[in-house]
């Protein structure tokens, strides 16, 4: 439970995460683990064509929220269910311990729920004098240890074996030993009673069905039937955004909650409890008191807010986390509130203020894996890059994505500091790097070299490489994008000479800028609309028929981002057509241009290949690169060849400590998979990679595709 | 016998293996409650989780419970468990809930590609039974095992649409992985999970 508000405190809480090595080895297997696992548990079943009916039918669910609402308190209700609607946190924690009271309960047990962590039920029930107990075996450790969980589906992830131990032989004053199957044994026992004793039990819901009035629990431990069989009172606390018409809406997403959530096919328990069953605690043939508490607190608000209501289709699978590069350094107690992962960054903004959620919003890395894995199809990255912008307007930006925001907007401006910098930057430049930065500048960055400016920038050298006009043939803009334009333009002078072999004609439309990306990182919105407004009319003049870049985030972002960042400025036509032409280097020569193998010289170099997130995922490239690769030189697999390399443009100089460690571990695999060179589709991740191998001594050589390939053209 | 989906039988059991389910087959009910009663035999006695204040008895009878079962076939379990020993329970599970050695239902339905027995508990004495006990055997006909669970829709239709109802998928004994992510069965119900498959 992250609650920290000031960048200082918060970095000096990650940098704890980064030094529990238990931690860290942990969530490491894990990530290994689970993606492997997902992958096979997934074999058997169409997952995207799910992942999208899932999307369109929660979408329809909240819709209808209001009506489905009223037939699911008509049905329950007929059914002897007493339904409550909480509109807040405190309301929902009122409720629940009236209910408590007006039936004289002493002791609570709890089955896992988030939506009774979301409202923090166990210190209003304690505060008002109730025993309570969790049953679930992790949610059980973390309440003896009084923390919150770690990871949505297994919150005592963060804990080992000695620790549990510990709190073990506190809890039941006996000594108990760290094997796993015995501490399972001592919470079998020691929990059994608590279900024995109990007068109250209190669950979440994964469904509310509208049709007949019915809830239902998907479990692994079974607690969650003891919990609603055993006490003579039962609540189950539920988000209204569980509220779903059918039976069929339910079944379709257990086809892949569980799948993401653990990669099991199914939890070992789904219950469907209907009506108000019966329970003899008080004696033969006696009824069970069946309350259902239907939680708002600020539900109802999010689906008017057209951006981000799709965050109400969340499955509480926590997949979101389980692929997260940066959950896996710091674990879920830096990751979220009490909702973790990607999705715990914008619950936290909409249901426990924004306050706290100004510090948390900022640690997105934007590698996407999270949007490419969620049940519910919910574009994470986007909301929280959309919650940053919310965040600026309302507490105000920091200095820096302020000076910045302004700055891109204006070209010209931006154009003429870049090449005054190029002059300013000549004391410490060493080279093509920075030498060592004075401080202010360089804060955590000695993790990797930095580049200097170029001392020739692409569009000063463009007239003089310009390739004679081909007539007839393929025309393609270029667009550089500002890390190639002035730190890289090596990189697009290499397209060029490529692109010219291949008969390819090449334009270069000059009144081009930043396509935007690192501002709507920032969250400063208006400037990204000025940037994109900016390259679609320099586009359109220049009557292209692809719009090429060499770099994966640009593409990613002018692809699939400016229709959204432009709605409502009545040019519909001309950004779908910008979009739609805009391809990366590696696309266009394989599906193209359909360059032929003999096009280059095939080489014995081992190479590895590193994905830009923005390639695989924002593009779903994953073929085309590794054909070049294998036509020109021995492409050699490395381990996790499509996680986040820790660049994330302003995201590694805000955390540098995070993107250091992610640059270690990509380097580690890339060097252990015996490659000597790794090729790259992006200038920002050959930023990165080729910082931090040139910071290690430079035994691995970085190239990007364009100048890999201009390297084995044959002749 | 024409109304086996064979396909779906064989998924099943190629999905039981997975969650840790163990399947054998047998003719009819007869024989599969006589697999349970002799399990039961073979098992050692199971551990008591609820302390009573008297030291544990080692001599007690072991307990054997199957509260949904019809007259013909409690008749049929209660000469069997009789014979061996065991003490006999159909009802007022509530005084066992320091455990049960054995359990045996016989499940609605089969969804054969998440390896899911689906059983309609009406009683409080049917849900105890399936976890509080420390093995379970469920019986399941052949002829009721579907492909997947949209196919279970009308089954749950019905009996989601009665006034109470609570009815239960289970797919293999309890599990966790709370602790170090370590598969451990057996945390708060069964410890083992045996499905017999009836031919009739």
């Amino acid at each position: 439970m992250s609650d920290e508000t000031t960048m200082k405190s918060y970095h000096g809480s990650l940098k704890e995460a980064l030094d529990d090595d238990f931690l860290r080895q942990t969530l490491d297997k894990f990530a290994v683990q689970y993606k492997a696992n997902r992958q096979l548990i997934f074999a058997d079943i169409n997952e995207k064509g799910l992942i999208s009916e899932i999307a369109d039918h929660k979408e329809e669910s909240l819709d209808h929220l209001e009506e489905l609402y009223e037939q699911f308190t008509k049905e329950a209700s007929r059914k002897g269910v007493i339904v409550h609607r909480a509109a807040t946190a405190k309301d929902a924690c009122d409720l629940v311990c009236s209910i408590a009271k007006e039936n004289n309960v002493k002791t609570i047990i709890k089955s896992k729920s988030m939506t009774a962590e979301e409202i923090h039920i166990n210190h209003a029930l304690e505060d008002a004098g109730f025993i309570v107990t969790e049953t679930d075996l992790g949610e059980w450790i973390i309440q003896l240890r009084h923390e919150g969980p770690s990871h949505m589906v297994m919150p005592a992830i963060h804990l080992s074996r000695g620790q549990v131990a510990k709190t073990f032989t506190e809890e039941t004053k006996e000594n108990q030993s760290d094997d796993i199957s015995l501490l399972v044994k001592v919470a079998r026992k020691e929990l059994r009673a608590k279900f024995a004793e109990a007068d109250m039990g209190i669950s979440g819901a994964n469904f509310a069905v509208a049709e007949n009035g019915s809830i239902a629990i998907c479990t692994n431990e079974g607690n969650g039937r003891l919990t609603t069989t055993l006490p003579r009172v039962h609540v189950a606390i539920c988000g209204i955004d569980k509220l779903i018409p059918t039976i069929h809406d339910a079944l379709r997403v257990i086809k892949v909650l569980p799948r993401n959530a653990t990669a099991q096919a199914i939890t070992t328990y789904v219950s469907w409890i209907t009506g108000a069953v019966n329970c003899e605690k008080d004696g033969p043939g006696a009824e069970k008191k069946f309350h259902i508490v239907f939680l708002d607190n600020g539900r109802t608000q999010l689906i008017k807010d057209s951006k981000c209501r799709q965050a109400l289709r969340c499955v509480r699978c926590g997949a979101c986390a389980n692929v997260c590069p940066v959950y896996r350094l710091v674990g879920g107690h830096r990751m979220g509130y009490v909702y973790i992962g990607a999705i715990g960054l914008i619950l936290t903004y909409f249901f426990h203020g924004h306050e706290r959620a100004r510090v948390l919003a900022q640690n997105c890395i934007g590698c996407e894996a999270c949007k490419d894995v969620c049940a519910a199809g919910i574009d994470l990255p986007d909301l929280i890059q959309e919650i940053r912008v919310r965040l600026n307007k309302e507490f105000g930006s920091t200095m820096d994505s302020a000076l910045l925001g302004r700055l891109l907007a204006n070209r010209k401006l931006f154009h003429t500091l870049l090449k005054f910098a190029k002059f300013a930057q000549l004391p410490v430049k060493k080279g093509p790097y920075i030498r060592h930065l004075p401080e202010i500048f360089g804060l955590g960055q000695g993790f990797r070299a930095m580049p200097a400016i170029a001392s020739e920038s692409f569009r000063d050298m463009w007239p003089a490489i310009k390739p004679q006009v081909v007539p007839g043939a393929k025309k393609v803009g270029l667009f550089a994008g500002c890390a190639q334009d002035f730190i890289y333009p090596g990189q697009l002078k290499a397209a060029v000479t490529v692109l010219s072999k291949l008969g390819v004609n090449v334009e270069f439309p000059e009144a081009q800028s930043c396509c935007g990306l690192p501002v709507q990182m920032m969250g400063q919105r208006q400037s990204a609309i000025t940037t994109a407004k900016n390259n679609i009319q320099a586009f359109k003049e220049s009557n292209v028929d692809y719009v090429l870049t060499l770099c994966a985030s640009c593409a990613s972002h002018m692809k699939n981002r400016y229709q959204e960042l432009l709605e409502g400025e009545n040019m519909e036509a001309d950004v779908k057509a910008f979009s739609d032409k805009v391809i990366d280097f590696s696309s266009f020569l394989t599906d193209v241009v359909k360059v032929k193998p003999e096009t280059f010289v095939q080489g014995d170099e081992k190479v590895g290949y590193h994905y830009p997130c923005h390639l695989v995922r924002g593009l779903g490239v994953t073929e085309a690169p590794k054909t070049l690769l294998k036509a020109a030189a021995k492409y050699q697999p490395a381990p996790e060849e499509d996680v986040c390399c820790g660049f994330g443009g302003t995201y590694s100089v805000k955390f540098p400590e995070i993107s250091g460690v992610l640059l270690g571990s990509k380097l580690k695999n890339l060097e252990e998979s015996g490659a000597t060179c790794v090729v790259t589709d992006c200038p920002g991740c050959f930023m990165q990679l080729n910082g931090g191998a040139v910071k290690q001594g430079g035994k691995l050589k970085v190239e990007h595709m364009a100048e890999f390939l201009a390297r084995h053209l044959a002749k | 016998m024409s109304n086996i989906n064979a396909a779906a039988v064989d998924l099943f059991i190629a999905k039981a293996k997975p969650v840790t389910i163990q399947v054998s087959t047998a003719n009819n009910l007869d024989e599969a409650m006589n697999f349970a009663l002799d399990l039961c035999d073979k098992q050692p006695l199971g551990k008591l989780m609820l302390d009573t204040g008297a030291p544990p008895d080692e001599s007690r009878k072991k307990t054997f419970s199957a509260p949904g079962v019809d007259e013909k076939l409690w008749g049929y379990l209660v000469d069997g468990g009789s014979k061996k020993g065991f003490e006999m329970i159909r009802g007022g599970l509530r005084k066992y809930l320091a455990g049960i050695d054995m359990s045996f239902t016989v499940a609605d339905l089969g969804i054969a590609d998440t390896a899911s027995c689906v059983v309609e508990c009406q009683s409080e004495d049917e849900r105890l039974a399936a976890m509080i006990c420390e093995r379970h055997v469920v019986a399941l006909s052949k002829s009721k095992i579907v492909s997947e669970s949209y196919e279970a829709e009308p089954f749950l239709k019905a009996a989601m649409a009665k006034e109470r109802n609570y009815t239960a998928f289970i797919s293999g004994p309890s599990r966790t992985a709370d602790i170090e992510r370590v598969l451990t069965l057996g945390v708060h119900g069964p410890l083992e999970l045996y499905l017999v498959l009836l031919e009739n």
